[in-house]
């Protein structure tokens, strides 16, 4: 209901500003996030790269409304994240964000079928029968809705989890290294799955990614050092990509 | 090894802790009986001890009814050596209550106090009798229960039944004497004594004395007729005695410890086992780096007998408080029993109770240490711990069915092929309960999921999706879940059957008193004396209120040998006869009881007062549970030759129909009110009377279950703070859906309800099951009751103490951060 489909550019999906984010206190102190400013177009793949530690997994958090920030303000829409009660937060996820993990995205106790109509029974929400099929199709699970995820192979299990992601038509997908675990042709096929989502049915994705090639699917990429933003490149390629990390890097 | 054990005991302190509280209470009851015991022992000791002190030989007759001549003590004062003699009288005589009635259930014992140093009597409030012969004094419990305080005036009646009236000038302690306990006890002076119970002699002389040899003198005087002891000996002889009821009671709260050792076994086991499936890759590591087998299975076992150690110590602090506890309680409703020695931890009571702890600790970790040794080092590689699978194997049905089998068929030989109401029969039947429990012991894991499905079908729908996971969840580890469910089953079983037994037990006796006697009030003595004067009878048979007035006379006499009761019976008896006719029972026959051996047509001899030895023929048999006669009854006119015209024994009396039982009461209390001796019981107030005494015993059997129950609660804690442990990164992702905290707590109590459930459900089926059958072996005609509000209950609580259960590791769930749950794997 929220994919409103205009000719005029659509309003960012998700906006940062400011945004620092401080852990632990005195001289443990590590600030995983300085000021970043930053903000994803709807309708868009987006990715965050940067090398490990940078705080991609940190500004992710943040933005789904999974961690507080220290300081600085968090949109997704029109809505404000920060200041939110935990119970508003989780009915915000629950209404407009979906999410695909590194790993552990599915809940062994039940099916492919049963996993991915999770967030809509969570969220009592009839499922939208057109999108089930469209999605299931895409995603080519057909023959093992029935499985548990212990039956599937780490692939399939990661197109389950993005199936899930998508089937609750979030306003925004925030996927932490969905490839991170996967071979390079497991990895192809979910990547290539998320750019499908992105273009065929209008989904708004953010994905953290460590990965060059990763990053090519994406439409554009920010790249953060040490909790900073520090540049960002559109339409990238995994050699322009890697190029920028390198230069980051010296 | 060491310091990997300790380092591992440090990290799980708290979910190690729930464990030791499991062992710590088991070790802390048990303990906590033998403090018990060993402080009554101490205090039974400690008194007989100051009141031996006193006496320096003394004589006793042999058997219960005989006594000691005034000459035998006018010949021991003679004796060289003999400062000082006193013989002790103790025989019946009533006090009567405030209503005119004998007070308590049996007639108030009387004793002589003898003035002098020999006084060991205890007189707790005002003063003994000293040497007033119209001066008397009460026990305590007498005088409470009846509202007599020094001072007042006290009736007492004499052999004859003749009233006389004593100023009440002190109240005594009946100490550790198990019969003045029971019967109450009134002292008088010597004299008052001999002169109200008409005692023929004495039935205790006690001699102070410094000579040497002053027993063999006193034996020598005595001759071989008598039991000469010195008082040494008298007192290890009063303390054992006093000391066998407690050796019972001991004895029946250590199997209830027991049961909470079984428990608290299932428990420790289930949280080791736990606790190895998620150390599965710190195990592998430590064999990566080179430990072996016995090294890892040795450093689960170290830990566990630390645990072990550590749990039974302050289990034994617990046992020593809840003695001290117990022992004020019972001080404050004056026990019959000595609460006032000094509660002390024995050596005994210390080993055993750390030996107790610490074998239960390490029985249980055995198993999950040897499961530890098969840990591969690969494991260590291996990024998620593998869920537990779990395929019921064709061993493990073949073995259950076994155990049914057997446990079932030991079951039914006790009920329907042996004989109901013998020792064996219910022995047999608590064997196949054992079997059979075995069985589901087996079965558990295989069990568990559909029962899960079953009792879990109402929340999987109330609850939504929580409720869903829940129920899926609850069924996720056959094998935990089962062992967790079973702890609790364990004391749901007993419960339940405990409830069925009484239930059953009081709808027997229910149905047996209004199909056998049908009878609203019965008239009688303390002891079954004939002392009701047949005018009495005669006067209630004209009344309108009453239908029907049966007479019973009965007397005690030698009968082929053995003391027995003949008598006879006035008024419309059916006795339910197992052989011959009673019609025309004329001179010279009987009917007789068909326990007592006697053949129909035999000839039995009978010592009578007024004809002589008599011969008499049986010529019927019936059956004494269901008729209320005399083991030996004769005709009237037969019993009034052989015995005289003495009075009777017992009436019974119906009321006619539509006369309200306050009216027929009034009728029958005023006829009898000039007799102190005669007490009228209504069946009613049998009935009530039996009701209580099978209450009380339901509440206390239950209340000492209840230990067994609370171990196994903490074992649910245990298992799901365990279980929410592992799945940390599940409940951040139920979280991260849009799972909100209360919904994350909702479902883990569902699990915990459906946990709690399952044992309960099943112990119910067990319970209910065995309760029949043990009731069917204990009672002849017993007849079936299942309490089902009291068995709908226990399922109720059961439920509600898992939900319980699970209040705390739910907290700890909901309230984690769900990054931070994300970032550990
Ligand atoms: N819970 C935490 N407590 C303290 N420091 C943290 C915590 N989480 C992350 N950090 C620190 O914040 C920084 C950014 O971490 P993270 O966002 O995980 O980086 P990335 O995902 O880019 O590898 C790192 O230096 C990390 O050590
Ligand atoms: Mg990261």
């Amino acid at each position: 209901m929220r994919m409103n489909v205009t000719l005029t550019p659509a309003p960012p999906a998700v906006v940062a500003r400011d945004l620092s984010k401080v852990y632990g206190q005195g001289d443990a102190q590590v600030h995983a996030l300085r000021s970043v400013n930053v903000s994803f177009a709807t309708g868009a793949f987006s990715a965050i790269m940067g090398p490990s530690g940078s705080g991609k997994s940190t500004l992710m958090h943040c933005l789904a409304g999974l961690d507080t920030v220290t300081s600085g303000t968090v949109h997704i829409g029109d809505v404000e994240l920060t200041g939110l009660s935990d119970r508003r937060l989780t009915m915000l996820r629950r209404e407009r964000i979906g999410f695909v993990f590194q790993a552990f995205n599915l809940l062994p106790t039940l099916t492919a079928e049963q996993n991915i109509r999770l967030p809509l029974e969570i969220a009592a929400r009839q499922a939208d029968q057109p999108l089930f099929d469209r999605v299931i199709e895409t995603v080519g699970l057909r023959d093992r809705l029935g499985h548990r995820p212990s039956e599937l192979s780490g692939g399939q299990q990661q197109r389950v989890a993005v199936a899930r992601a998508l089937i609750s038509k979030p306003q925004v997908i925030f996927a932490d290294e969905p490839t991170g675990n996967l071979d390079s042709r497991s990895g192809a096929e979910v990547l290539s799955f998320l750019r499908t989502s992105v273009r065929e049915l209008g989904q708004t994705i953010v994905m953290v990614t460590h990965d060059p090639v990763a990053a090519s699917y994406a439409d554009r990429v920010v790249f953060l050092r040490d909790g900073e933003l520090v540049t960002e490149i559109a339409a990238p390629t995994p050699q322009t990509v890697l190029d920028t990390l390198v230069k980051l890097e010296a | 090894m060491l310091r990997t054990a300790l380092a591992g005991l440090r990290a799980h302190r708290l979910r190690l802790l729930l464990t030791a509280l499991a062992i710590t209470l088991g070790v802390g009851f048990i303990a906590g009986t033998f403090v018990l015991n060993d402080t009554v022992q101490a205090g039974y000791d400690q008194r007989v001890t100051a009141d031996a002190a006193k006496v320096d030989v003394a004589v006793l007759p042999k058997g219960p009814d005989a006594v000691l001549p005034e000459r035998l003590l006018e010949r021991i004062r003679a004796l060289d050596g003999v400062t000082e003699a006193q013989g002790l009288i103790r025989a019946p005589a009533p006090v009567l209550g405030k209503d005119g009635k004998t007070a308590g259930n049996a007639p108030t014992t009387a004793l002589s106090i003898v003035p002098g140093p020999l006084d060991r009597t205890d007189i707790v409030e005002g003063t003994g009798p000293g040497t007033d012969d119209q001066a008397a004094v009460l026990d305590e419990n007498t005088a409470k229960a009846q509202g007599f305080r020094p001072g007042d005036t006290i009736t007492v009646l004499d052999a004859r039944q003749r009233e006389h009236r004593f100023r009440l000038v002190g109240l005594l302690d009946p100490g550790v004497d198990q019969e003045l306990s029971y019967t109450g006890a009134v002292g008088f002076t010597a004299a008052t004594a001999q002169r109200m119970t008409g005692a023929k002699g004495y039935r205790e002389i006690d001699v102070a004395g410094t000579a040497p040899g002053l027993k063999q003198a006193v034996a020598a005087a005595a001759g071989g007729a008598y039991v000469v002891k010195t008082g040494g000996e008298l007192a290890t002889d009063l303390a054992r005695a006093a000391g066998v009821e407690t050796e019972m009671l001991t004895l029946g709260l250590l199997m209830f410890g027991l049961v909470a050792m079984m428990v608290a076994a299932l428990v420790i086991y289930n949280t080791f086992n736990i606790l190895v499936a998620q150390r599965t890759r710190e195990m592998a590591l430590l064999r990566c780096v080179g430990a072996t087998r016995g090294q890892v299975f040795g450093s689960i076992l170290l830990e566990s007998s630390v645990v072990g150690v550590l749990a039974s110590a302050l289990g034994l602090l617990v046992g020593y408080g809840l003695a001290s506890l117990t022992l004020t309680v019972l001080a404050a409703v004056d026990a019959p029993l000595p609460t006032d020695a000094a509660v002390t931890l024995t050596p005994v009571t210390i080993a055993a109770g750390l030996a107790v702890g610490v074998v239960v600790t390490l029985g249980a970790a055995v198993l999950p240490a040897r499961s530890a040794t098969r840990v591969a080092p690969i494991a260590a590689l291996r990024t998620q711990a593998e869920e537990q699978t779990f395929r019921a194997g064709v061993v493990r049905a073949v073995l259950a069915g076994l155990f049914l089998l057997a446990g079932l068929g030991t079951a039914a030989a006790g009920v329907f092929v042996l004989p109901p109401g013998q020792q064996v029969s219910l022995v047999v039947v608590m064997a196949g309960g054992a079997l059979t429990f075995l069985a589901v012991l087996i079965l558990g894991p295989v069990l568990v999921r559909p029962l899960s499905a079953l009792v879990g079908w109402i929340p999987a729908r109330l609850f939504g999706v929580p409720g869903r996971l829940a129920v899926g969840n609850s069924g996720r580890n056959p094998r935990r879940a089962a062992t967790t469910t079973v702890a609790l089953t364990i004391g749901v079983t007993l419960m339940t059957l405990i409830s069925v037994v009484t239930a059953s037990t009081r709808q027997t006796m229910t149905v047996k008193l209004d199909e056998q006697f049908p009878i609203d009030y019965a008239l009688s003595s303390q002891r079954l004396d004939a002392v009701i004067p047949r005018s009495v009878a005669t006067e209630l048979r004209g009344r309108p209120e009453l239908s029907s007035v049966v007479q019973l006379r009965e007397a005690r006499v030698t009968v082929a040998g053995r003391r027995l009761g003949v008598g006879t019976y006035a008024g419309p008896i059916e006795p339910s006869l197992t052989a011959g006719s009673m019609k025309g029972l004329g001179p010279g026959q009987a009917a007789v009881d068909d326990d007592l051996g006697f053949g129909l047509g035999t000839a039995i001899q009978v010592r009578t007062p007024e004809a002589g030895t008599v011969r008499l023929k049986v010529v019927a048999l019936f059956d004494s549970a269901e008729s209320p006669l005399p083991q030996v009854t004769v005709a009237e006119g037969a019993f009034d030759t052989y015995f005289g015209a003495i009075p009777d024994t017992r009436v019974l009396i119906n009321i006619r129909d539509g006369v309200p039982p306050a009216r027929a009461r009034a009728v029958v209390d005023a006829a009898v009110a000039a007799y102190p001796t005669v007490r009228v019981a209504s069946s009613t107030e049998i009935r009530g009377q039996f009701d209580e005494t099978l209450d009380m015993l339901l509440m206390v059997i239950t209340g000492l279950l209840g230990l067994a129950i609370l171990i196994s609660l903490l074992g649910i804690a245990n298992t799901l703070s365990l279980s929410v442990h592992e799945r940390t990164r599940e409940s951040a992702l139920l979280r991260a859906l849009g799972l909100t905290r209360a919904q994350l707590r909702r479902m883990l109590s569902v699990e915990a309800l459906v946990l709690g459930l399952i044992g309960a459900l099943v112990g119910v089926v067990l319970g209910v099951a065995f309760g029949w059958a043990a009731i069917m072996a204990m009672l002849d005609g017993a007849v079936f009751s299942a309490p089902v509000g009291q068995i709908a209950l226990f399922v109720a609580l059961s439920g509600v103490a898992g939900v319980l259960a699970a209040v705390l590791p739910a907290r700890r769930a909901a309230r984690a951060s769900i990054v931070g749950a994300l970032a550990t794997s």
